[in-house]
Formats: C-alpha cells, structure tokens, sequence
C-alpha cells in the first residue's frame, strides 16, 4: 500500500515513459534493425548473407544512384534558400498591421494544408503541354511558348519541381518567422531609431539576430523536408523522363519493391548520412554565430 | 503618396493570397465541370457547376470508407500524440535529470530522420505484430512519427510557463501527476491546437506509409482513394478533382478552426522555448 502510494507520489519521474516506449518501438529499433539490414543481401524472401560494406560499395558504383543524389541535392539547393528567403519575406510583409491580415496568413498557409500528392495532380494539370491551364492562358494572352513541355525535359522539369516545392510551403516556413518577429520586443526597435537606425540597419542588427531561433527551425526542416522529397516528384514526374528527376527516395522504394532490400535499406543509410551531416554542420555554425553576438 | 503606399502594400498582399488560392481555384474549376467540358477554352474561367461529380466521386471511389478510415486513424493518432508528448514534454521541462536531458537530445536528432529510412524493419515489425491493415497499428505508428516534434514544442512552452502554476496545486493536495493533469493541461491549448494542426495534417496526408501499412481495399485512406483514381481512370479530371475537393475539404476546416491559436503555439513553442 505504501509502496503504491510512493509511486502515486512519483508518477511525474515517469511521465516521459509513454512517448519512450511509443518512439522506441517505431522508431529506434526498426532503425537499428535497418543499420543491420544494410549490411546484408536481404531480398525479403530467401534468407539474408551478411556482406558487409558491400552495399554501400555498390551504391558508388550505381550511376543512377548516382544521378539520383545530384537530383536530390539540386532540389534541396534550389528549394531550401528559396523558402526562407521568401518565407522572410513574406513574414516581414505580414508582420505590419493592416485590415484583413489574420485571414492572408492563413490564406498564405493553406497550400500547406494539402498533400504534395494532390498538389502535385494539380500542377499536372495546369502544366501539361498542349492542353492544360498555363497553356490556354499563354495562347489566350497571344504569349505563344504555352505549348512547351516543361516536365518533359529533365532540366526544366527538375526547376518546376523546386518551384512549387517552395510555393506550396513558403507558407509553413512564415509562419515559423512571423512566430520569431512577434517575439522580438518592441522596445528594441524603438532604442534603434533613436540611434538613428534606418529600416535595413534594424532589419539587419535587430529582426535577423533575433529571430535566429526561427532561422534554426527553419533551416533544419527544410534541408530535411528538400532532401527527403517523394510524393511531388511521384505525382509530376515519377521520376521521369527516364531517371532524370528521380530523388533517393523514390529510389529506395523502386529498390524496396524490386525486392533489393538490402540494397534499399543501405541506400536509406546514405540519404540518413546526407540529411544528418548539413544538419550539424549548420547547427555548429550557428550555435557559434549566436554564441558571438 | 501615403495612399499609393497603402495601395502597393494592398496590391502586393492581395497577389500574395491570390497565388496561394490557385490550386484551390483550379481543383474547384475541374470538380464542377461536367465530363464532356474539362479545358479552359476561351479562357472561359466559370465552370458549370455541375455538382454530380462529387456524388459520382464519392461512390465509385468508396470515399466514405476512405473517409472514415481517415478520421479514426487521424483523430487516434492526434489524440495519442497530445497525451503522450504533453506528459513527457511536461517531465522534460520541470523534472530535469540526466535521463530526461538525454530523452529531449534523442529526439531532436531522430527529428532529422525521415520516415521512409526504417520502412523495410518497420514492415517486418508490423508483420509480426499483426499490424499490417490495422486501425490500431497505424495510429501508434503515426503518433510515433509525431511525437519528436510535439514534444520539442510542449517542452519549450512549458519551460516559459510559470512554476507556480502547479505549485500551488501541490499545496492543495495535488501530486506533481495530477497538478499536470488537473491544472497545467489547461494552459497548454495554444501549443496542442499548433500539434493538432501540424501533426494531424501530416497523418490526414500521410501517403508514404499507408501505401504500405494499409493494403486492403476496405482500409484506404483519403489519400490512397485519390491516388487511386488518378492512376486508374486516367482521362476523367471532373471525377478525380471531386475526389480531392472532399479529401481536402475535412482538413482545411479543421485548419481555419484551430489556426486562430497556431501562430501563438509556434512562438511560444518552438521560438521562445
């Protein structure tokens, strides 16, 4: 009786316990089963030989993998910078009061609100060559390059995808911001103007510094979101026109149904390497910037 | 010239807005128009109003199973993730030890995990758990993908909050348990209407794992009836765009209803915190 008592009383010590058993088994342990998986010849069906780094030995040697990672890091370069510049932006512009702002916010945010999936369909429809939305509203306009078949060709086709990556979440990326200029106190700006500081010296020696919390935030789940791209690219492309704008993981999946598990998993591997090691070196640079100022 | 600067700054917002409303315009343009007439012709930007589209999408994509399904593994999920990460985020912030510090630390990094890495074991996990087309797999497994993030924000809003908020609840008899539980929970609202809005759109959409997870015909989600219809009926765009309007319009009003409170959960969250 005692005892339940006690632990009545220290219930709090294990609050943290749900989420720890909820995350470790959905997570960490089919984590440390594919750090596991890697090194073997799985292939789902006969049973797996442990082959070391050969895997990841191969996936040197893969020219698609290879093609694969230029296009997954030419998404992330293009989209990550993007989205916080104009998600900056857009906070700065949404910050100062006029009539009608709460609605523009969520207005802004909406897009965010559908599935890159769905959203992907759309933009299907509104850029097919020939027939869809832009073409008609090019011809109507008398601008005549509506027929051009944007996401036939790899190049442009890889440049729409970034663009409407970066207009469907500018929105997310905003709000995030507009979250870190509401909490930078007022006074500040005001003890800047008296020192005479104009509207790009207090952007750049008060707003930015102090909303270097929602630049982390910011920064670190776009370079995840970008380089962890899937469901656009399937709904747009598929990957197409022959590989050329397929991501990792749209690869590790084709490797997953094509029974690689294996490989597929090792593959995993890699694009967890490339999203973890951007991740801290920035986190290293800006932790040391904050730590200076 | 305060007015034309009024008027740029109006103009510039209202371009802002009408952007973001295309796809929404379009899916809406598409949905209502009859089967015969999908293309913009003369540019002629009213559809027809031909509401049948929906009733039509809605049966022969089973939409209303879809839907159902959506809900009760939405709503599990969120409501599991808002228990869980509040108490452990509630632990984190006031309980401070060597363990909790060590917990936050793991979570931030799996934060930078993507889900599709552990699809491979996850499946063999949910196998062997019976998992596969369950309700109640894929509500732990949602809720698992949550949980970083909610409690990364519950942690930092309640590190901000005031201590007195429970003490005095303590002195009233409370144990540290139920002070959370009767008192704390309560100023927690902007924080869990931010997770419901992150968390419960990232499982409404989620694609990647129920294709996965929830292969029976009886257990599709919104987003697997819509993918579906894309891939199968190829040339109808009346009938898919149906599809996607009422897959969609759940989500955005759970959104216009509790994004009142977001902007305030997020800085309070994840800025301040």
């Amino acid at each position: 009786m005692n005892l339940l008592r006690k632990l009545w009383n220290n219930l709090h010590l294990f609050m943290a316990l749900p989420a720890i058993l909820l995350f470790g088994l959905f997570f960490i342990y089919p984590l440390a089963q594919g750090i596991g998986i890697s090194l073997t010849d799985s292939n789902g069906m006969s049973a797996p030989r442990f082959v070391g780094l050969q895997n990841f030995i191969d996936f040197f040697h893969d020219a698609r993998a290879k093609k694969d990672v230029y296009n997954t890091l030419f998404f992330a370069v293009g989209s990550a910078p993007l989205l916080n510049i104009f998600g900056f932006l857009y906070a700065l512009i949404l910050d100062r009061p006029f009539k009608g702002k709460g609605f523009v916010r969520a207005v802004v945010y909406l897009p965010a609100v559908i599935s890159p999936l769905i959203m992907g369909y759309v933009w299907y429809f509104i850029l097919q060559p020939d027939r869809g939305f832009l073409y008609h509203l090019l011809e109507s306009l008398h601008l005549g390059t509506g027929g051009s078949d944007w996401l036939g060709n790899a190049h442009s086709a890889l440049i729409v995808l970034v663009f409407i990556n970066v207009w469907q979440f500018v929105g997310m990326t905003m709000i995030i911001y507009l979250a870190g200029l509401q909490s930078i106190p007022k006074e500040l700006y005001e003890a800047g103007e008296i020192d005479g500081a104009g509207y790009i010296k207090s952007l750049w020696y008060i707003t930015i510094p102090m909303v270097v919390q929602s630049i982390k935030i910011n920064v670190v789940t776009n370079i995840i979101g970008s380089l962890s791209v899937f469901e656009v690219i399937m709904a747009l492309t598929d990957g197409g026109p022959g590989y050329s704008t397929e991501s990792l993981s749209i690869y590790i999946l084709r490797m997953l149904y094509g029974s690689f598990t294996g490989y597929s998993t090792a593959v995993a591997m890699v694009l967890f390497a490339m999203i973890i090691i951007p991740v801290f070196i920035f986190m290293r640079y800006i932790n040391k910037k904050e730590f200076e100022m | 010239m305060k007015n034309t600067r009024t008027l740029g700054k109006y103009a510039l917002v209202a371009g802002m807005s009408l952007l973001s409303l295309i796809p929404f315009y379009i899916l809406l343009y598409l949905a209502l128009n009859k089967p015969s007439r999908t293309l913009f012709n003369g540019l002629s930007l009213l559809p027809d109003f031909n509401f049948s589209n929906f009733s039509e999408a809605w049966e022969s994509s089973r939409m209303g199973l879809a839907t159902l399904n959506s809900l009760i593994i939405t709503i599990g999920g969120a409501v599991l993730i808002i228990l869980a990460a509040s108490s452990a985020g509630y632990a984190i912030a006031r309980y401070s030890n060597k363990f909790h510090q060590s917990v936050f630390n793991l979570l931030l990094i799996c934060m930078m995990i993507p889900a599709i890495i552990i699809t491979v074991p996850l499946y063999t996990l949910m196998k062997s758990i019976g998992g596969i087309n369950t309700h109640w797999a894929m509500i732990l497994l949602m809720a698992s993908n949550g949980i970083p993030f909610s409690v990364f924000l519950y942690t930092g809003f309640i590190k901000v909050l005031p201590k007195e908020i429970e003490e005095s609840a303590i002195i009233d008899g409370c144990t540290p348990f139920t002070a959370f539980w009767r008192v704390t929970f309560h100023f927690l609202r902007p924080v869990t209407a931010a997770v419901v809005i992150l968390q419960g759109l990232a499982i409404w959409n989620n694609y990647g794992q129920a294709v996965f997870f929830l292969q029976g015909q009886d257990m599709r989600t919104i987003p697997l009836a819509v993918s579906m219809f894309f891939q199968q009926y190829g040339a109808q765009w009346n009938l898919m765009a149906a599809a996607a309007v009422i897959g969609l319009a759940p989500a955005v009003v759970a959104f216009l209803v509790f994004q009142k409170y977001f902007v305030k959960g997020i800085t309070a969250g994840a800025v301040k915190g």
